[in-house]
């Protein structure tokens, strides 16, 4: 549905997208992370033809987006942060300006999607008297009106409560039961990633640090719970032996490649240390993310 | 779908409060001037005395037809510039600095369409408020003056003419709808900055400032004979239409080369526009 081969964007000296390639699969809810200035709202960009790559093809349902804008972006919706709008004007009408810019939209196309989007009875409002929350539920309602293939999110959760958060979650697995979206989900919300995404791909710098499906990142590390007398020393001690690869927050340790619980035991308890608790533990995203980080 | 879109565009420019304060700023500077022709005595004194002096009977000319026409001088030499560069410089600027720009970028609509829709929502502005400005200046001078020829005098512009009432108000009808030509021009050229990646009120300043500076060096005496390659000559073409008679083959050749102008700037603007990142 998306693809970016080998895409480099520079702004004057500044490298923000390096030899980018990026393939999002039909039907899945990919999750694009990385830190402020990782390249992310860049390389949305260039899939939205608002940045023109310095090198390489961004493709957006086979099409090339710098070629042949019209019919790339014929199927896509776009959310952005902060969602911004006409606020003189009704929600009802900004629905309508802007779904004129893809094609002509009928009258109840957008009574529908107002509906859907929970924003019945308001719909006739200015959009300046509406809050955060329905901001981004009209912005969903903008997204949706030209029945696209393919949402881009980009920040959606951004100044949302916890329950817009929550909302918005919700919003996205039903995007795609109900309505079989690919979704490209660019997010800092780690926790909401790991509970919607099929798929990650974490940027660093502009290049791709990691691409796979989530279940993958999970698996990718296998950090173990340990819990001793000493936890400082027993790490010590097991990093002597070449038994581990790291360890962290006082709790946790990496064992290497083929090293099993039962020699780490017998480690720590030659090294007279005394043994309480050794578990597998199951990785999360925010772990992962911080051990590519690190790396 | 051009028509569509166009529709859009008059939406939001006409859906700004902004919009209609501006319109009635100038109605109420417009009328200002009028009252101030109508009942301060320096003004009338001002003007009575000239025409005795040009040997005009004050009472036949200083009618509602003349009373409109000098209201349109200052409007068209202060006001209108300034109000066509902002709302020309507001038109893309403004919502690529509001962000809106973002969310329409990303639809399937090409750059060159939202340039030229917005371009053409600027010529509807214009010629609206030159319109409302002709009709309100008719209106306003005919309740407070009473009817008599037109007395036209620019010296600047080396216009001085003697009318009747009806060939008076057909020479002040056209000359409001060529000024729209100036409207129209202005906006353009405010247009062409805000394609580029500028904040809406430099997009405004460049183009006051562009046109400034022309009619600066325009003055100049060595530049005196070499006036018609400057864009200010050709926009105060409008004026020409109370000279007796009106020069109509140069004020053809102004409305060509204004044309001709117009036809560069958009397309300096969408070319400008085109090759430009659109980021948050």
């Amino acid at each position: 549905m998306i693809q970016l081969r080998n895409v480099t964007k520079r702004f004057g000296n500044n490298l923000a997208v390096d030899d980018l390639s990026l393939s999002v699969p039909a039907g899945e809810i990919f999750g694009l992370l990385g830190h402020n200035g990782a390249g992310k709202s860049t390389a949305i960009g260039m899939m939205l033809g608002q940045v023109w790559p310095t090198a390489g093809q961004v493709l957006l349902r086979g099409r090339d987006v710098t070629q042949d804008r019209r019919a790339a972006l014929q199927a896509v919706g776009a959310i952005f942060e902060a969602p911004v709008f006409y606020n003189e004007l009704s929600a009802w009408r900004n629905l309508d300006i802007l779904s004129s810019y893809t094609a002509r939209t009928p009258s109840n196309r957008i009574a529908e999607v107002i509906e859907w989007v929970g924003l019945k009875g308001r719909e006739r409002d200015t959009v300046k008297t509406y809050s955060h929350g329905m901001r981004a539920r009209l912005a969903l309602a903008q997204a949706l009106l030209p029945q696209p293939e393919l949402l881009i999110l980009d920040e959606p959760g951004d100044g949302l409560d916890p329950e817009g958060i929550h909302e918005m979650r919700q919003t996205i697995l039903r995007l795609r039961k109900e309505l079989g979206l690919t979704i490209l989900l660019s997010s800092h919300l780690l926790a909401e990633v790991e509970q919607v995404c099929t798929q990650i791909a974490v940027l660093n710098h502009g290049r791709k640090l990691f691409q796979g499906a989530l279940s993958e990142a999970r698996q990718a590390q296998n950090w173990v719970r340990l819990r001793t007398d000493n936890f400082a020393a027993s790490a010590a001690a097991l990093r002597d032996a070449h038994l581990i690869l790291d360890d962290r927050d006082d709790n946790f340790i990496l064992p290497a490649p083929s090293i099993e619980t039962d020699k780490i035991v017998h480690c720590l308890v030659s090294a007279g240390h005394r043994v309480f608790e050794i578990a597998r533990e199951e990785q999360t995203l925010e772990h992962f993310y911080l051990s590519l980080m690190k790396k | 779908m051009i028509l569509l879109h166009l529709r859009n565009e008059l939406w939001k420019l006409f859906g700004k409060k902004r919009t209609y304060i501006g319109f009635g700023m100038f109605l109420l500077a417009q009328a200002a001037v009028l009252l101030l022709l109508r009942y301060a005595r320096g003004p009338r004194r001002e003007m009575a005395h000239r025409l005795e002096l040009l040997g005009y009977s004050p009472d036949q000319f200083m009618s509602a037809v003349t009373m409109a026409t000098s209201t349109l001088i200052p409007v068209a030499f202060l006001l209108l510039p300034l109000y066509a560069a902002l709302i020309g410089g507001d038109l893309l600027a403004k919502e690529s600095e509001e962000g809106t720009l973002r969310m329409m970028l990303s639809r399937p609509i090409s750059r060159s369409r939202i340039v030229m829709v917005k371009w053409l929502a600027g010529v509807v502005f214009s010629l609206l408020l030159v319109l409302v400005l002709g009709i309100s200046g008719a209106v306003v001078a005919g309740c407070l003056f009473h009817g008599g020829g037109l007395f036209a005098l620019i010296p600047q512009e080396s216009v001085f003419t003697v009318l009747g009432p009806a060939e008076g108000w057909r020479r002040y009808a056209l000359a409001t709808f060529i000024l729209s030509g100036k409207a129209v021009t202005i906006m353009g050229l405010a247009l062409m900055f805000s394609c580029f990646n500028v904040k809406p009120a430099a997009a405004t300043v460049m183009a006051i400032s562009l046109l400034f500076l022309s009619s600066i060096i325009q003055e100049m005496p060595y530049f005196h004979d070499l006036q018609h390659w400057f864009i200010t000559y050709h926009i105060n073409y409008w004026f020409r239409v109370f000279m007796d008679p009106p020069p109509w083959a140069d004020i053809w050749s102004s409305i060509s080369i204004l044309f001709g102008f117009n036809a560069t700037i958009l397309i300096i603007g969408c070319v400008g526009f085109q090759i430009r990142d659109i980021k948050s």
